[in-house]
């Protein structure tokens, strides 16, 4: 069928026709082939205008359209609206920003015009060669898999569970309740964390769309955004669940770092020289001192030392919840031991946000001391232990203690790195997983429908851990609504089987997982569902195979051969 | 949308990063969203900036997709200039009345063009690039400003003076000028409600010792980003009232944190940033931080610190007793860590000040039945131990700076929790 392309020139009002000789546009490019007719009005956007469009397509018959406008950020989706209701696929309509970028950016009109020219020609030859496209729905599982059965992991479950919505929960321990279950008390309200725990998981248990998997671990997740199959293994029979879930949660938690390779500290080797987690035990009631804080000797310690940011300067980074969770250390101590002396020995005080300034002063007012110190470590001493150190006035700093509680730095757990393998999501600088974008999206991976929560994704208190638990909740029923279907990105990046030479390179750059590698073709195959069209495929492909739809080398070309021409 | 959803709706207030983000997620569920924005443009704090910590990323560019998306969205309804002024009912059935200012200009029918600026007869000091420049009594808050379509500002427009003036309208090729518009109530009825009031900078005209206003080379930081904007009065051009670029700077961290009781978590990052801006721009330029405690919290931002730091920046642990006047720079009296008195001449200062909610908060919060605690802001349901979005009244949650200063990501992951929330109620 012979190609008709009607094109459209907005004068903008004034704002275009002030400063492009529109009569002059209309001359050059009317005699280009294809062009059916070349028409200039008023104002494309008013309701006329829409009006007048719609009808001038129909009755012309045109097969592509061109407006020559404002910017297609402003009026892109007015337009490609008209050519839906004129009965014309809106993938086959190009846009020519003359306005922003040639009325606007110069007051010399000769050369506003000639831009426009080009830019409208450069639109012409493009949309010649543009493919109508379809958009595409898929059918979704509303159901969610959540991996880690800490705090993260149960507020996800709580807020997902619903009749039309299963939510699997994965732990690889025997128990629910993660780190907190462990903690004595809490920051800064000092309340049970083992009891707040217990609440939460009697609440998620309560919901009859929530299936626990204890001693289980995921072993396979396959698929996209709507559409996953995960297989799940129990211990220790390992016995095999396959699972069908429109997304994942992945609530893994943290570890600290192993300090047995900071020996400047003596963990280890020296005694009364404990880890944060350590002395968190030491606290619990039923615990191996059922709740007492008491010296290897058995006597309860008459001074603590609290070492701050041990690791910080290997890590790389603060991991923002020790100088709270020190104070709340302090705070222990000394109800416990009214006479115990507590130092801290500490390089900055972070203690972010409205409430927490209040805490470090109550702590403060219990006669805890603070050192601004840095370059600790810990040596044996007759009596005790013997932290030294240097400030700013003195670079000797010593201070004998019964008892030394280093505070070292978070890191993701270690399944959180075999899991970020095996979902091809990068890990970050710091050794996290890497967000969707660091701003905009804290929860989402780089994996579509695969979202990170809680200190997986990096060190953060109870509070935000429960709502990033709650943002991939949001993130989740936002988009997977159940019975309804999920939409496509169209101008998605498609390998041509012919020209694929199964080199596998645009699966080494795709940012999204979105390519696979079918071994009985030896080609490789975009996945539709998973392609955002950021044509870094169709960068890399050696022989041509990989293109962006409506992105192609031919239309490019024409495009930039008439901007140059 | 042609889910039965569609009949549920949700308000929305305040449309910076927070409420364009939950009200996204909202629209695309299926519900019904009303975004309630006191000013005429929406965007927020955020699109003051130019950009953020720690990648650098330009912050208009990062949110205008965002704001697009929202503007073409049909389940959203903006609504500019217009503030809440009751609530009644409770969770599932609230009864909302919102007052929408007029804008005197027609929404549907300008384009955008700016035309009508140039002929405007009046010049009022520019609120949005905190007073650093003019702008006339028709106007857009700055260039890029969404919704594409100015204002008039009737408090300073020369025709609601009663004078003769059409300026304006016989400037305007659409006919958007509409001098008859009048301010409108409108009442809704919402299932849910989500506080995204945001913040303000302290008050420095509370402190003296720094002397801002007193001396023309003391700036906020808000102001300096506004200088450092490309798009804002200097065309990021960092130079001082005078006109000179500035060749040593001084930045004193935590101005009101005394005052307010609390860290505000964000303005130890928000200075190292600005100081990248300025080594960015002015290579030789020398800079001083005075700080009590860094508080870079979280896995991203000590890297960036280190790397700032490494320009060859000067962190001083001091709080400054006082900035006094010496010749064409200030004078900066402290306190140094060895107990030894000190100073330190500079061209300019920038007083990081701590972050307070919104103006409106104190209102709004007694509307709505929320208590506000430290600092004004509104309190949780349950501080520390659950959500943080949830608050005393069911079907009312809060999200970003006003339950709490705040970082951007932690706002966005607050905005979306509010959404899990709410899209959780209604089952």
């Amino acid at each position: 069928m012979a190609k008709k392309i009607g094109v459209y020139v907005c004068e903008c009002g004034n704002n275009i026709a002030d400063n492009v000789d529109i009569d002059r546009v209309i001359e050059i490019v009317s005699p280009m082939r294809d062009v059916e007719l070349v028409e200039k009005y008023r104002l494309l956007c008013s309701e006329d205008g829409k009006e007048f469009l719609k009808q001038s397509i129909q009755e012309h018959e045109l097969t592509h359209l061109v407006v020559a406008a404002c910017s297609p950020k402003q009026h892109e989706l007015t337009f490609m609206n008209v050519c839906v209701a004129a009965g014309l696929n809106p993938y086959l309509f190009q846009m020519a920003n003359i306005r922003e970028q040639c009325a606007w950016v110069t007051t010399n009109k000769e050369e506003a015009t000639e831009k426009a020219i080009r830019q409208i020609r450069a639109a012409i030859a493009r949309v010649a060669y543009q493919d109508p496209l379809e958009k595409k729905e898929m059918e979704v599982s509303p159901d969610v898999l959540v991996i880690g059965g800490g705090i993260a992991g149960i507020k996800a479950g709580q807020l997902l569970a619903a009749p039309n919505r299963k939510v699997y929960l994965v732990e690889k321990t025997s128990s629910l309740g993660g780190k907190v279950k462990g903690f004595e008390k809490l920051f800064t309200d000092m309340e049970s964390g083992s009891a707040l725990v217990e609440k939460e998981i009697e609440k998620l248990l309560g919901n009859k769309g929530v299936e626990v998997f204890t001693d289980s671990e995921v072993d396979q997740i396959l698929g996209f955004f709507g559409n996953f199959e995960a297989r799940i293994v129990k211990k220790p029979e390992n016995e095999e669940h396959n699972l069908s879930v429109g997304a994942v949660v992945l609530a893994t938690g943290f570890d600290l770092l192993d300090i047995s390779g900071l020996s400047q500290y003596g963990y280890g080797k020296l005694d009364d020289v404990y880890t944060s987690l350590e002395f968190e035990a030491m606290n619990v009631p039923g615990g191996s001192t059922d709740g007492k804080v008491l010296l290897k000797n058995t006597k309860p310690p008459q001074s603590v030392a609290i070492v701050h940011c041990v690791g910080r300067e290997e890590k790389g980074y603060c991991s923002k919840v020790c100088c709270m969770y020190s104070l709340k250390f302090a705070k222990m101590l000394k109800s416990q031991l009214p006479d115990v002396k507590v130092s801290h020995l500490y390089s900055d005080m972070c203690i972010p946000g409205k409430t927490y300034q209040n805490f470090y002063e109550e702590t403060k007012g219990l006669g805890v001391e603070f050192v601004r110190s840095r370059k600790t470590s810990v040596v044996q001493n007759g009596k005790g232990v013997t932290v030294k150190y240097e400030t700013e006035a003195d670079p000797n700093g010593e201070l004998t203690v019964d008892m030394v509680i280093l505070v070292p730095a978070m890191e993701p757990c270690s399944d959180t790195n075999k899991l970020a393998e095996m979902l091809g999501i990068p890990i970050d600088d710091e050794g996290f997983l890497a967000r969707e974008h660091q701003m905009l999206a804290p929860v989402g991976s780089s994996v579509g429908g695969i979202f990170v929560v809680g200190c997986a994704q990096g060190p953060q208190n109870i509070s935000e851990s429960i709502v990033q638990s709650e943002a991939a909740a949001g993130k989740i029923l936002s988009a997977l609504v159940p019975g309804r279907k999920l939409e496509l990105e169209v101008k998605t990046s498609e390998i041509s089987e012919t020209f694929c030479a199964g080199c596998k390179l645009c699966i080494s750059v795709c940012p999204y997982s979105a390519i696979t590698f079918d071994e009985i073709r030896r080609i490789s195959v975009v996945n539709e569902a998973l392609c955002h069209g950021c044509g870094v495929c169709a960068a890399a492909c050696p022989s041509g195979a990989a293109s962006v739809k409506n992105f192609n080398s031919i239309q490019i070309y024409q495009e930039v051969e008439e901007l140059l021409k | 949308m042609e889910s039965n959803e569609s009949s549920t709706s949700v308000l929305v207030i305040g449309a910076g990063i927070a409420g364009i983000e939950a009200s996204l997620l909202l629209a695309n569920a299926g519900k019904k969203v009303y975004l309630v924005e006191k000013a005429s443009y929406f965007g927020g704090n955020v699109i003051k900036l130019e950009e953020v910590f720690p990648n650098m990323e330009c912050a208009t560019c990062m949110i205008a997709p965002k704001q697009q998306e929202l503007l073409q969205n049909e389940n959203i309804e903006l609504l500019t200039l217009s503030q809440v002024e009751s609530v009644q009912g409770s969770v599932g059935d609230f009864t909302v009345k919102v007052k929408k200012k007029a804008r005197y200009v027609d929404m549907e029918a300008c384009i955008g063009c700016n035309a009508c600026f140039e002929p405007c007869p009046v010049e009022v000091d520019n609120e949005f690039e905190e007073r650093l420049n003019k702008r006339k009594a028709i106007y857009t808050a700055c260039a890029g400003a969404l919704p594409n379509v100015p204002a008039i500002d009737a408090e300073s427009c020369l025709r609601f003076k009663g004078e003769d003036c059409q300026a304006c309208q016989e400037a305007c090729m659409f006919e958007a000028i509409d001098y008859d518009q009048q301010d409108e109530e409108i009442e809704l009825k919402v299932e849910a409600i989500l506080v995204a009031t945001g913040f303000k900078p302290f008050d420095l005209s509370k402190t003296s010792q720094y002397g801002y206003k007193k001396f023309d080379n003391v700036y906020s930081d808000v102001e300096i980003e506004r200088i450092c904007a490309s798009n804002g009065p200097t065309e990021g051009q960092i130079i001082l009232r005078s006109g000179e670029a500035p060749t040593s700077v001084a930045i004193i961290h935590c101005v009101g944190r005394e005052e307010e009781g609390y860290c505000s978590s964000v303005c130890c990052m928000s200075s190292i940033k600005i100081t990248h801006f300025l080594k960015h721009k002015l290579p030789e330029i020398k800079v001083t931080h005075f700080y009590s405690d860094l508080c870079i919290p979280g896995r991203a931002y000590q890297g960036f610190y280190e790397e700032v730091r490494e320009n060859g920046v000067d962190f001083i642990r001091a709080m400054p007793e006082e900035v006094s006047k010496q010749g064409k720079g200030v004078v900066i009296k402290y306190k140094a860590e060895d107990g030894k008195e000190n100073t330190l001449n500079v061209d300019m200062v920038i007083l990081a000040p701590a972050l307070e909610p919104e103006n409106e908060s104190a209102k709004l919060a007694q509307m709505l039945g929320i208590p506000q605690g430290n600092g004004g802001f509104f309190t949780e349901k349950e501080p520390d131990l659950d959500s943080s979005v949830d608050t005393s009244q069911e079907g009312i949650f809060v999200a970003g700076c006003a339950q709490g200063p705040k970082d951007i990501p932690d706002t966005v992951a607050q905005a979306e929790a509010s959404v899990g929330k709410i899209l959780s109620l209604s089952r």
